[in-house]
């Protein structure tokens, strides 16, 4: 699986969301999408999953224009940031449901249910409600959903931005496991350059409506394009570091 | 680049289509009716009503009891509420049910209880020798309080339910004097939504002629003579006049709630209010207590009328004022009742709910002006509606059908269980059908496996609301019904001129037992459901 991505705009109105943004992603990668709130990463996102029609540019996967092609036809799964998980249903329904419409037999549905059930650690809350669930295991469950599907590339629009601090770190390695498992390509929007580093292969800085670097997270650090990039990204983790280092240093000292 | 045919495709992604159409099903059912009622209007008729010294003497009466009613409505329900939210007195559902009782019987039949209760051959009269007469101004204004107050607690109830006690914590900390507290907090807070309620009680008891009909006696308000007119007369251009002054105080209340949205009812309540004082749950038994038995006292007057041979000479049980009032088509008239609310039921809980969805699940500019058309029915007192339906179709083979009155009915109780799905939609994860989208699954089955499942109990509540209006109902109906279609709701009134109070109570009785019953099964299903939730959660 190859996705490339060329010009991509989107106008509304008179504001432009997202101005020519072009990039690639080859199969099995981690990208994340890294830029503040509002600069246009999540339209950029509905527009790769065809949630939204682009103004301009393409969307090409494997050597095919799918940009106007319906979501459901792209093998592209999406998690959003509330999940959107089908309340009235236990998770066994919410994983099951799109494999019964698309005419699988009951029996093939429910085996690839139980299966993912099993792989994401949910054995024991499969006839739960969603509700009932704690958000990580919700994010499990719209993550198995999404992968029932068996799509070439997972989108996710800052799963993790409702999750507290521990259950974030645990679902940061979570997400790499299923990757590396599922060898699934992965496209992640945050505006947090901590989670950006963390998990990514390759990681895409934005700015308002547009792109400014695509590389990898040790090339962004080395060799930053420009300003933009060298504030957001480098002396914001800078800063972050230093302040945690002073009481990690701290602390150590204490337990010594 | 976007094609024509991309952009075709987003406009009826949107549900353009359906929207027009519900539009227009909107439109021919409660624009065009009321525009046909005020076109009827002839400059004759307008001068004649303005000019008759009746009519002014009407609208004067009309104002002082509805302007005295409100005032007592208000004080009774603030103080109900208080009592319900505020206090730690016990058995609140009981005495919730209590308060709320007389919603679920027609207006006219709590004029009816206080005849029984207070009339020259009056239980209460009897019992206290009192000599006053019930009939007249006071009658009316205790007669609508009993109809409205229940209104005006649950209004208020909802308001006080969401105050939030930090603001008042804050201020006790700053040391700021209670009577500052409640001109800088609590004023601020309650003042809009106080006058929503305000408005919607008055508006209430203005435009019923049910309560003053039979308990006015001489005292006649407009509602009164609109009825007279139209429905005795058949004067439809008077009545138009008159309903026209009608539709001011509806229509003022719906535009005070439009440019109003801000109810000050926060969604978010930190801290819930509550604050103890010696005098207050003792105060809270009182308050209730006295509320509730006056709701018994009606409800028992209308048991002894029906079921004693002959009130007050004879007490001894009796059913045959029932097989009386079933011999004058009572039986017929039970089934139209239950049959129209049937049919109303499921009929406005389609209609409501496909209305919601577009409006609310597929948000354009165009839902914008259908959402103003789904609440404007707010506006429309259902005499009104009546006499405007009756102007339209008087002539048309759906006059004395079932299903006229099903539409009337649909049209005048549409705007709150369509405000109540509409909400819950709202509520609803904003990306279900945008996951259909992805997953390939289309959006009416979205709709029928995911939205509606989660709406069930709204479903439910607005099923119930509209059988039970349309078990009591009198207003609209009583212009669109004849001997064939006629709901049991209007032989109160019959049975009232023919001075055959047992009947007439019967008949009351009836409806309110059907109306328990339909509130008892909505509350059943709620219970047995969440408790099957519970358990399959666990």
């Amino acid at each position: 699986m190859k996705l490339e991505v060329k010009n991509l705009s989107k106008t509304f109105d008179t504001k432009e969301a997202v101005k020519s943004v072009s990039f690639g992603v080859e199969a099995g990668e981690f990208l994340s999408i890294l830029g503040p709130s509002g600069c246009g990463k999540t339209t950029l996102l509905r527009m790769l999953i065809g949630l939204i029609t682009p103004s301009d540019g393409q969307v090409i996967k494997d050597g095919v224009d799918i940009t106007n092609a319906p979501p459901s036809q792209r093998k592209m799964g999406f998690v959003f940031q509330n999940y959107a998980l089908f309340e009235n249903m236990t998770v066994l329904q919410n994983i099951e449901y799109a494999l019964k419409i698309k005419k699988e037999t009951k029996a093939i549905a429910r085996e690839t249910a139980l299966r993912l059930i099993e792989k994401m650690g949910l054995t024991e809350h499969k006839d739960k409600k969603p509700n009932s669930l704690s958000g990580g295991q919700q994010q499990r469950v719209a993550i198995a959903r999404t992968l029932a599907l068996n799509p070439d590339v997972i989108l996710f629009d800052e799963p993790m931005s409702a999750l507290d601090v521990a259950t974030r770190l645990a679902l940061r390695k979570e997400l790499k496991d299923i990757q590396k498992e599922f060898n699934t390509t992965m496209i992640y929007i945050t505006h947090d350059q901590e989670e950006a580093f963390a998990m990514s292969d390759k990681i895409l800085v934005m700015d308002t409506a547009v792109a400014v670097q695509l590389d990898t997270p040790e090339n962004i650090i080395k060799h930053p394009v420009n300003d933009y990039v060298k504030n957001f990204v480098v002396e914001n983790l800078k800063i972050k570091i230093e302040s945690l280092s002073k009481y990690i240093g701290v602390a150590e000292g204490d337990i010594e | 680049m976007v094609t024509l045919k991309q952009k075709m495709r987003s406009l009826i992604d949107k549900g353009l289509m359906s929207k027009i159409l519900i539009g227009i099903i909107l439109l021919i059912l409660i624009v065009v009716p009321i525009i046909r009622m005020l076109v009827y209007i002839d400059k004759e008729s307008f001068e004649n009503v303005f000019g008759s010294k009746l009519f002014v003497n009407n609208l004067i009466n009309s104002l002082t009891s509805t302007a005295v009613a409100t005032v007592i409505s208000i004080v009774l329900g603030y103080l109900l509420a208080w009592a319900i939210t505020r206090t730690d007195i016990k058995c609140k559902y009981l005495f919730t049910i209590l308060i709320t009782l007389p919603m679920l019987i027609p207006s006219i039949s709590h004029g009816m209880g206080l005849i029984i209760l207070f009339g020259n051959n009056g239980i209460i009269t009897r019992l206290f020798g009192a000599s006053n007469s019930i009939y007249g101004f006071w009658g009316v204004v205790i007669g609508s309080v009993l109809y409205s107050f229940p209104i005006a607690f649950i209004m208020i109830a909802d308001i006080l339910k969401y105050e939030d006690q930090s603001p008042y914590e804050a201020a006790d900390v700053l040391g700021i004097p209670k009577i500052r507290q409640f001109t800088a907090i609590t004023y601020p807070y309650i003042r809009k939504p106080m006058i929503s309620v305000v408005f919607a009680v008055f508006t209430m008891i203005v435009t019923d002629y049910g309560v003053p009909l039979s308990v006015g006696g001489k005292f006649k308000t407009l509602p009164v003579m609109l009825y007279e007119e139209a429905v005795g007369q058949l004067n439809y251009s008077v009545g138009s006049v008159i309903g026209l002054v009608l539709l001011v105080p509806a229509i003022a209340a719906f535009l005070f709630d439009l440019f109003n949205k801000d109810k000050g009812n926060a969604s978010y309540v930190q801290r819930s209010y509550h604050t103890k004082t010696k005098w207050r749950d003792p105060l809270g038994y009182t308050v209730v207590s006295v509320c509730s038995l006056m709701v018994i006292l009606v409800v028992f007057s209308f048991v002894i009328q029906a079921f004693a041979k002959s009130y007050p000479r004879d007490l001894s049980f009796t059913l045959e004022h029932f097989e009386n009032t079933f011999s004058k088509k009572g039986g017929k008239f039970l089934v139209n009742s239950i049959l129209i609310a049937l049919f109303t039921s499921v009929f406005g809980v389609a209609l409501a709910t496909t209305t919601a969805y577009l409006t609310a699940r597929m948000q354009s500019k165009s839902s914008r002006l259908l959402h103003l058309m789904a609440i404007v029915s707010l506006a429309i007192p259902g005499l009104v509606l009546g006499l405007a339906y009756v102007i339209v179709f008087k002539k048309s083979f759906f006059y004395g059908t079932i299903a006229i009155l099903v539409l009337v009915n649909t049209v005048h109780f549409f705007a709150s269980p369509y405000l109540m799905i509409y909400n819950a939609f709202g509520k609803l994860n904003e990306n279900l059908e945008e996951v259909g989208q992805i997953l390939g699954i289309s959006r009416p089955r979205i709709i029928f496996n995911v939205i509606l499942p989660q709406s069930k109990y709204t479903l439910i509540e607005m099923f119930s609301y509209f059988f039970v209006n349309c078990m009591m109902t009198i207003s609209a109906v009583s212009f669109l019904a004849t001997s064939a279609n006629r709901p049991i709701s209007l032989l109160i009134n019959q049975f009232e001129t023919y001075n055959m109070m047992e009947c007439a109570a019967v008949v009351a009785l009836l409806i309110l037992v059907i109306n328990m019953l339909m509130k008892a099964i909505v509350y059943l299903i709620k219970k047995v459901g969440s408790k099957y939730v519970d358990k399959k959660s666990i």
